[in-house]
């Protein structure tokens, strides 16, 4: 069983402790570093390259979200989860815009911390139930009150499947092998499907996988 | 307000002195125009009636003294006729025709000697005396006979009655001359009163004109002096109203700042504390023997009256002012604001807000957010909507928001409540005008343009 190295960016001790002793009681888990602000995070990260980034999104110096940026573009194989306290999908976007793989709220954080965390090294995202519901009950008002058309059922069966596991963070090279079908032909589902739906980046698709509930 | 009471009675009283010198002085400005206009009438009826008078009663003098000396003639004539006419009954009624004619010469110049001017008098004087003596030369020759008439006729009418009575036309052409000498002085004495006249009208005139002057002059004073005042009022309100507006702008900035921190402290410090509890009793709950039911359900009770708290802190801090405002910018706070309306009344709100920029100035931000809650805030509460539109379009300049409601809407002109004077005040401190328009079950649409003091480059959210 592989050790999954895990970096605790956050500015409050105590919370950091609290995080600290919840992810020590799995044995497979291992907190690497700790730091209390951005700039320390991104500085541990570059060096210790973690599996995983817990982050919180209010940091002095430089914020939670900027560092995620920055970690996302300098160590390809971090995946970063957002620790907030925000609930707003203009946040949930803005994290995923910046490379985020999970959003947690602070209030639940010890109970999903451990989900999360196995959720985005298997490579899927991961939002708090709180979230989910949130942004799913958020889409269905906004649907009702347009009166239009859920998009979702212009999609073909081939396209949800598509959908689901670029959702999950999969890239087309993956998606092409689990199906067993060519490149192109997943290159051509994926243009397909986000025409359909009108949405121009994978944050995007990802959010509106949670608000669909194709994943959790 | 003490202020605005001095203000009022200084104006007043500047008024009422001013006013009540201008009344005096036009006033009597206008008595002196009648009082000139009523004397010069005057004058001009006295120097016509003078004129008449003294050319009626030249014409009259003139048509007497004319008759006499026709009488005249006619007495001579008809003296010679009597002594030249053999006829005895034409001499007879020649005769008689000279007497009449005697009278009616008298009687003319009885009537010539009335109101005679003195140096008339003496001559006409005179000339009855001499018309006397001419009677009396010819008294004894109507008494004579024929052969006497024809006999001594002709020589009686060249040696007596002929002179006399060429001394007589003389006499009485001479009282004609001094009659038109009169009339002429009485000509002169007329003018003389025209000149007098004149002479006054003109003495009034440059007083008025003096008079008119100083009025003009103080008149022209008075409205500077008022102006001065008035402008000087005018810079004091203009001042003073800035003077509001910058402290009310600051007041509106400083209440902006407190909540921002305010919210900030309890989101950030407490409710991460919070949280941080609620991990304390996680592992607390963990770490508790698991037999042990009746000390799990109370941790657990515990636990949940501490996110109850959270709930209550966010809340709080969301309600002072929404972190996204600063941490995501206008557009982000805006939808997160419809959803949060939307989700707690049931209505329907929609937000078309592409191309906005994230970096608004801070200040346009709170004041479009704050303006959009504040109508969210109406439309929810007071008019019942069911659907509200939300657009901001940024443009070069300037950035247009407009909110509409289908509620039951208003009468902007009666029913402005606090809230609509707070939106304007904060429309107004950054250079903007709300528009306001609703009618009674109509719904309602506000409107405003921010200008933009510098650019901001346009990002779509």
């Amino acid at each position: 069983m592989s050790v999954i190295r895990i970096l605790l960016a956050e500015d409050h001790a105590i919370m950091r402790t609290g995080l600290r002793l919840v992810l020590e009681r799995q044995a497979d888990f291992q907190v690497i570093g700790e730091a209390s602000d951005g700039r320390e995070a991104l500085a541990q990260a570059q060096k210790e390259r973690p599996n995983v980034v817990v982050m919180d999104i209010g940091m002095p110096n430089l914020n939670g979200i900027e560092a995620t940026r920055q970690v996302s573009a300098t160590v390809p194989d971090c995946a970063v989860v957002i620790l907030s306290m925000h609930s707003d999908e203009g946040y949930v976007l803005r994290a995923l815009k910046a490379g985020a793989k999970g959003y947690l709220l602070k209030e639940s954080a010890e109970s999903d911390l451990i989900a999360a965390i196995r959720a985005v090294v298997a490579g899927k995202a991961y939002f708090s139930p709180a979230v989910s519901r949130m942004l799913v009950e958020d889409y269905v008002r906004q649907l009702q009150d347009r009166e239009i058309e859920d998009s979702y059922e212009l999609l073909t069966t081939r396209e949800r499947e598509v959908l689901q596991l670029i959702a999950e963070g999969r890239s087309n090279k993956e998606i092409a092998n689990q199906l067993n079908v060519s490149l192109y032909t997943i290159e051509t589902h994926r243009g397909n499907l986000m025409e359909k739906l009108n949405l121009h980046t994978v944050p995007e698709l990802i959010l509106y996988a949670v608000r669909k509930g194709v994943i959790a | 307000m003490p202020v605005r009471a001095s203000l009022t009675r200084a104006y007043k009283g500047l008024l009422t002195s001013s006013r009540a010198v201008l009344s005096i002085g036009f006033g009597g400005l206008l008595i002196l125009m009648i009082v000139i206009a009523i004397s010069a009438n005057r004058a001009v009826a006295r120097i016509e009636a003078g004129n008449v008078g003294i050319r009626r009663e030249f014409l009259d003098r003139d048509h007497l003294l004319h008759r006499l000396r026709s009488d005249l003639y006619q007495y001579s004539l008809g003296v010679r006729d009597y002594l030249l006419n053999t006829d005895p009954r034409v001499a007879e009624q020649r005769r008689t025709e000279v007497l009449k004619t005697e009278t009616e010469m008298d009687t003319a110049l009885q009537k010539y000697g009335q109101n005679l001017p003195r140096p008339e008098t003496a001559a006409v004087k005179e000339l009855q005396r001499d018309l006397q003596l001419y009677y009396a030369t010819i008294e004894p020759v109507l008494h004579w006979d024929a052969p006497t008439r024809d006999a001594r006729g002709n020589e009686f009418i060249s040696t007596q009655m002929l002179p006399r009575h060429e001394q007589l036309v003389r006499m009485a052409e001479r009282i004609s001359a001094m009659d038109s000498r009169q009339l002429l002085v009485g000509e002169a004495h007329v003018a003389s009163v025209f000149a007098g006249f004149r002479r006054e009208l003109m003495l009034t005139a440059l007083a008025i004109l003096l008079f008119g002057a100083a009025l003009a002059w103080l008149s022209i004073a008075r409205v500077e002096a008022l102006e001065r005042e008035s402008d000087c009022r005018y810079r004091e309100v203009v001042t003073a109203r800035e003077e509001l507006h910058r402290l009310s702008s600051r007041l509106v900035a400083a209440q902006e700042e407190e909540r921002r921190k305010l919210s900030r402290e309890l989101h950030d410090e407490i409710g991460a504390a919070m949280s941080a509890l609620l991990m304390e009793m996680g592992s607390l709950d963990s770490a508790l023997p698991p037999g042990d039911t009746a000390l799990h359900e109370r941790v657990q009770a515990v636990r949940k009256l501490a996110e109850n708290n959270v709930g209550l802190v966010r809340n709080l801090s969301l309600l002072l002012r929404p972190p996204m405002l600063d941490d995501l910018g206008l557009v982000p706070a805006l939808k997160w604001k419809a959803r949060e309306v939307a989700r707690r009344t049931g209505i329907k709100i929609r937000v078309e807000a592409e191309e906005v920029s994230d970096d608004l100035p801070d200040e346009h931000r709170t004041c479009i957010f704050r303006v959009v809650q504040e109508a969210l805030h109406n439309a929810t509460r007071h008019a019942g909507a069911s659907h509200v539109r939300i657009q901001v379009r940024q443009e070069a300049t300037q950035i247009h928001v407009q909110i509409s409601d289908d509620g039951t809407g208003f009468e902007p002109r009666l029913e402005k409540g606090v809230g609509i004077l707070g939106m304007e005040e904060r429309v107004r401190n950054l250079g903007g005008k709300l528009h306001i328009e609703s009618a009674p079950g109509r719904g309602a649409r506000l409107s405003f343009e921010l200008p933009l003091e510098q650019p901001v480059p346009v990002q779509p959210a």
